[in-house]
């Protein structure tokens, strides 16, 4: 049976997935489920997602949700399939392609969808941009990225010299803060800059743009 | 060479790490570093840890940061030894992934926001945004709603057996009660059973008040 994804086109947490599977050669349907309609919180959707998001997978029967995990069993279900190391496991290697993950779960998601829901969510939603909330996001996320600039002036990647899905981790959010005018956190640094080409312009990445729209 | 912990004693992560190590029977050398005197910031150390924040470990000049990825880590080089913190069978590993993804995402920026307003403000000399900090309960308390489901359903929230998920919510979890809100937990019946089990685990007991 074929792998369901069961999200939203312009979900980031959708996307990545979605790109994992497009890196991987995994085939896969994506199912929409109609966040505008709240389809995620009614009880048929959150009998297999308690947290009433999106997405979550079907594997033949095995639900698992949360979009870091999912990509790991992905990644580690087809590791001989599409493209190679990007979750290596030579110890240390896997450990500083975890480090990566998790700098852009700690580090740059909060940050950058905080700004996108100030500067895009809330307004579509009839609410007023918090400020303040936002010019403290912009000032920690231009520290985390001060910080990504020197890394990646020693490195190629957030893990090391070779891409990880780490890297590949940031692309919905990532592209979403470009969308909203905020580009010039990645153009602003050389490195940034460098890095953040080659991961957005890789063609799986292309490809889910193209692909997930409504 | 011992595995050498840079942190602080009462820092959350540094806990974290703490802990983990002692489910392993992995002893580890705590190298405190001067907050006071913002070593955190020092070119010595942000030569290690770009941002400036703790833990970090050196493991005979391996070095690497972010408490989850240095537990994952560990609980992978020493699976033979202590309690088994990762599972081996890749469903279950992949539910174990997905509950620390669950702290990560759903229990720690809530947790995290909450004592950013109440507590971590005021030691920079900003105000608590009190409508925020009630914004951040109430969000965690919904979240901690579905928690209940899940442990109802399941032992511990990355599957039926202890794993590094759980051990991620210890030291947050601590620092809510201490704030006054023990009874987000106290007051879901699955929550509760679940946090009394993992609060009273020896490792925990050992470094809950300091690394």
């Amino acid at each position: 049976m074929v792998l369901k994804i069961y999200g939203f086109p312009f979900s980031t947490a959708t996307r990545l997935v979605v790109f994992v599977c497009k890196e991987k050669q995994i085939p896969y349907e994506l199912i929409t489920i109609d966040l505008f309609k709240g389809e995620h919180k009614q009880p048929a959707y959150t009998k297999f997602h308690p947290f009433g998001q999106v997405p979550y997978i079907d594997d033949d029967g095995f639900i698992l949700f949360e979009s870091r995990p999912i990509v790991r069993y992905l990644l580690k279900k087809h590791a001989s399939q599409g493209t190679q190391g990007l979750l290596p496991t030579d110890p240390q290697a896997e450990a500083r392609a975890e480090q990566a993950l998790s700098i852009e779960a700690s580090s740059f998601d909060p940050n950058v969808s905080g700004i996108v829901a100030e500067l895009y969510f809330k307004p579509q939603r009839g609410l007023s941009t918090d400020e303040a909330n936002l010019a403290r996001l912009k000032e920690t996320l231009n520290e985390k990225l001060d910080a990504y600039e020197v890394i990646l002036g020693k490195q190629k990647f957030l893990g090391g010299d070779s891409i990880t899905v780490g890297d590949l981790a940031h692309a919905p959010y990532g592209t979403l803060l470009e969308t909203v005018g905020q580009g010039e956190f990645f153009t602003s640094r050389p490195n940034v800059a460098r890095w953040w080409k080659e991961v957005t312009s890789r063609p799986a990445w292309e490809a889910v743009k193209a692909e997930c729209v409504l | 060479m011992v595995l050498k912990l840079h942190g602080a004693r009462m820092s959350t992560c540094t806990r974290t790490v703490a802990v983990v190590a002692r489910e392993l029977n992995v002893p580890y050398e705590f190298v405190d570093v001067d907050f006071a005197k913002a070593e955190h910031k020092s070119p010595a150390f942000t030569a290690v840890q770009p941002f400036g924040q703790v833990p970090y470990i050196d493991e005979d000049g391996f070095k690497l940061f972010e408490s989850r990825a240095i537990s994952r880590y560990l609980a992978k080089k020493y699976a033979g030894q202590g309690t088994k913190l990762i599972p081996t069978d890749p469903k279950d590993e992949a539910v174990f992934e997905q509950g620390v993804s669950i702290e990560s995402s759903n229990f720690y920026p809530h947790a995290f926001g909450f004592a950013f307003e109440k507590v971590f403000k005021a030691r920079r000399g900003l105000t608590t945004d009190e409508a925020r900090a009630e914004e951040h309960l109430k969000t965690l308390a919904a979240k901690l709603d579905a928690y209940d489901v899940i442990l109802g359903k399941q032992k511990y929230i990355g599957g039926n057996e202890l794993t590094l998920a759980d051990l991620f919510h210890l030291a947050y979890t601590q620092f809510l009660i201490t704030l006054g809100q023990g009874d987000l937990f106290e007051s879901r019946p699955n929550v509760a059973r679940w946090w009394k089990e993992i609060s009273n685990r020896p490792s925990w007991l050992a470094v809950k008040d300091g690394a």
